[in-house]
């Protein structure tokens, strides 16, 4: 027997060491990347100002609206932003819904201290406006109307604002659903390889091969898809390629000893697949999400442009700039939908460089 | 003689290469061609080789992990855990639910320190895992403390707990390797080169880990290695692999000074040795490299570079031979 311990200088920090070290407070890897994320100035400003919007876009109501916040009318509140009130109700003449900007003008002129609050800009996106304007649209921008009216009289900025709020939402939603479904099956054939493997990925190249822009002209003009719908089309057709991606991840984390160490210890596939492998494997969801996102507008656009999206009067950007191109010497049509479709695009597509940029594991390739 | 804890017999491991348009199989890489060996109670095997020899497939045949890591694999033989109450449960043929009562008592210890902790959990949620799984009536702070415990026999401070892997240098997670192997209170431990990814000086602290752990949990150890110093220092006995088979195996001290198989006798001459007075037995050098485990010479493995090789060699694999003491030789002609 040879098992006499070996004589070794054992590890004895100084006692100050010891305290220096509890001091330093111990962060993940994930918030070390939200660190760096927020050093890469380009990025992280353009991900507070999509954020910002995006959030505010969910108060649009209260902003830009033809429907009033609050009309006071024979000693009665009414709030009309959540509630439909018929001309009668507030004593105009005509039918349909009450027209508030004319209310506030008459009940101003009256004084019988009736009156009306309107959002801070008082067009809604689908509204007409051309029996309040004179003269045959589009209108050019003017101090009412930021950036004028298209060929049927609606107020260009209202129906920008609402499309922002749809695109984002759309793309956000297009990206979420096309990644589970991508993720899971990308997991799945990683991490049970074999047979299982190699018919996924045979169905997946088949699958791949199907043209998604025709099929879903095809299926929309049959189906004439609401905004679910149209979500659903479109994320059958794109979740193949993450899939690529979270086979190979998942191929390369399932040989890593972390994973033996598991399998050894009894884990259950569930555990080793969410628990372990997954969080390892999602970087590149992370780094190409951003830009899936811009492909989510992106086709959301294109097939508004041909007419084969959101059902009219829904203010999509697509739409208008459809309206654009039939007008194309009106320069407010074609500039304001455009530069806001070109303006959102590069702010995501800075967001996603700089998560790129923070995810990159060279920088802590050291440290693993 | 203390009591049985493990026989392989006869394990062979293939993994089948595909290719071609139907995708069939072209050949097998036969990693571990038919090893045979026991572990006793208590005691230290060292299996050594050199890279690509199978040492590590072994390993990983009894924590029953190859067969998740390449579906394909083809495996044969047996490996038998004894248990305390005479009872023998052959590893090889279990699925995963049925194994899942005997993984707590063989672990493993990995040589990628890096590798081997996952770098997203924290290293309480690490070595708490296996304690999750095999004692789930544990509450949570009887669980915090056996972290605690674990961390402070393997010679770490508790509060490193909340810490993550990349905050330790290779040698602290190796010793949070051993404390994960240790949760679940194992009979056996399989450390597939434990030292060999760590500097010289961290090498003989983590050694000195395992054989005090040993002493006080009396565990076993199959030590996987290809530093025949170090597997010297640590081993009861040694068992020498060359390309997928068992050539040598017996004391650590016979195996070490009077090797008798031509490629242990080779490797143990090319050990270089800390005392320049001392005459060192003449270096043998071995002409050649190492036949591809694709196509195995047949019979002896070794023939190809063998110094003493026969005709007869390439008819049939060569058994065991007993030279007493315990020591094995697979060569008739030593």
């Amino acid at each position: 027997m040879s098992n006499q311990p070996i004589e070794t200088n054992q590890q004895t920090l100084p006692q100050e060491e010891i305290a220096k070290g509890q001091e330093i407070a111990s962060i993940s890897l994930l918030k070390k990347r939200i660190r760096k994320f927020k050093t890469l100035k380009r990025g992280y400003y353009s991900f507070l100002i999509i954020v910002s919007m995006y959030v505010l876009s969910f108060f649009l109501m209260f902003l830009v609206n033809n429907r009033a916040l609050i009309v006071k009318y024979n000693g009665n509140y009414y709030f009309p932003v959540f509630k439909y009130h018929a001309v009668e109700e507030f004593g105009q003449s005509g039918y349909g819904e009450a027209r508030y900007r004319e209310l506030k003008k008459q009940f101003a002129e009256e004084k019988k201290g009736n009156w009306v609050l309107m959002p801070p800009y008082p067009y809604g996106p689908i509204e007409s406006l051309l029996e309040e304007l004179e003269g045959t649209p589009p209108h050019p921008p003017s101090k009412e109307h930021w950036m004028g009216t298209d060929d049927r009289g609606r107020d260009v900025f209202a129906r920008l604002a609402y499309g922002f709020r749809i695109s984002i939402s759309f793309a956000i939603i297009l990206v979420l659903i096309e990644y589970s479904i991508g993720v899971s099956i990308g997991a799945m054939l990683g991490y049970y390889g074999g047979k299982i493997d190699l018919f996924g990925q045979r169905f997946i190249e088949l699958w791949s091969a199907v043209p998604g822009l025709y099929t879903l002209i095809i299926l929309t003009s049959i189906f004439r898809p609401n905004f679910a719908m149209l979500v659903i089309f479109i994320a059958i057709f794109g979740w193949m390629g993450i899939t690529y991606y979270i086979r190979g991840e998942f191929y390369r984390e399932k040989a890593k000893d972390y994973v033996s160490a598991a399998i050894a210890m009894g884990a259950s596939d569930r555990k080793i697949i969410f628990r372990h492998i997954l969080p390892n494997a999602l970087t590149p969801v992370i780094s190409f999400g951003p830009f899936a996102v811009v492909g989510g507008i992106g086709s959301l656009v294109a097939l508004d442009y041909l007419g084969f999206g959101l059902p009219p009067p829904t203010p999509s950007w697509g739409q208008m700039a459809q309206v654009g191109l039939q007008n194309i010497s009106k320069w407010w049509l074609v500039l304001f939908p455009l530069g806001a479709l070109f303006v959102t695009l590069l702010l995501v597509v800075f967001i996603g460089e700089a998560i790129r940029n923070a995810f990159d594991p060279r920088e802590y390739s050291r440290l693993r | 003689m203390s009591q049985m804890l493990l026989s392989v017999n006869d394990l062979h491991v293939h993994f089948p290469v595909f290719g071609g348009i139907f995708y069939r199989k072209l050949a097998e890489i036969k990693a571990v061609d038919g090893v045979s060996f026991e572990i006793r109670k208590g005691e230290t095997l060292g299996l050594v080789g050199e890279s690509g020899c199978g040492k590590s497939t072994v390993g990983r045949a009894i924590i029953n992990v190859l067969r998740f890591i390449a579906p394909d694999v083809h495996l044969k033989g047996e490996i038998i855990l004894h248990l305390e109450d005479q009872q023998k449960i052959n590893l090889l043929n279990l699925d995963k639910k049925s194994m899942r009562p005997y993984r707590r008592k063989v672990q493993m210890v990995f040589q990628d320190p890096y590798s081997s902790l996952n770098p997203r959990l924290t290293i309480k949620q690490i070595i708490e895992e296996p304690l999750e799984i095999h004692n789930p009536d544990m509450s949570e702070s009887e669980r915090d403390d056996r972290v605690a415990w674990l961390l402070s026999k393997v010679g770490l401070r508790p509060e490193q707990a909340r810490r993550y892997p990349h905050e330790f240098s290779g040698g602290q997670r190796q010793r949070i390797g051993v404390a994960r192997s240790l949760a679940t209170n194992p009979d056996l431990i399989i450390a597939d080169e434990p030292v060999s990814a760590l500097d010289v000086s961290i090498q003989a602290q983590v050694l000195n880990l395992l054989l005090e752990l040993q002493e006080e949990f009396h565990l076993t150890y199959l030590f996987i290695a290809h530093d025949l110093s170090v597997v010297h220092h640590i081993s009861n006995r040694i068992a020498v692999m060359y390309l997928g088979n068992i050539v040598e195996i017996g004391p650590s001290e016979i195996v070490f000074y009077d090797p008798k198989h031509p490629y242990t006798k080779a490797l143990i001459s090319a050990v270089p040795r800390p005392e320049p007075q001392r005459t060192r037995p003449k270096r043998q050098v071995l002409v050649g490299d190492v036949p591809t485990p694709l196509a195995k010479p047949s019979g002896c493995g070794f023939r190809t570079r063998c110094p003493i090789a026969k005709p007869e060699c390439a008819k049939s694999v060569p058994q065991f031979v007993d030279k007493g003491d315990d020591h094995f030789v697979a060569c008739p002609y030593v």
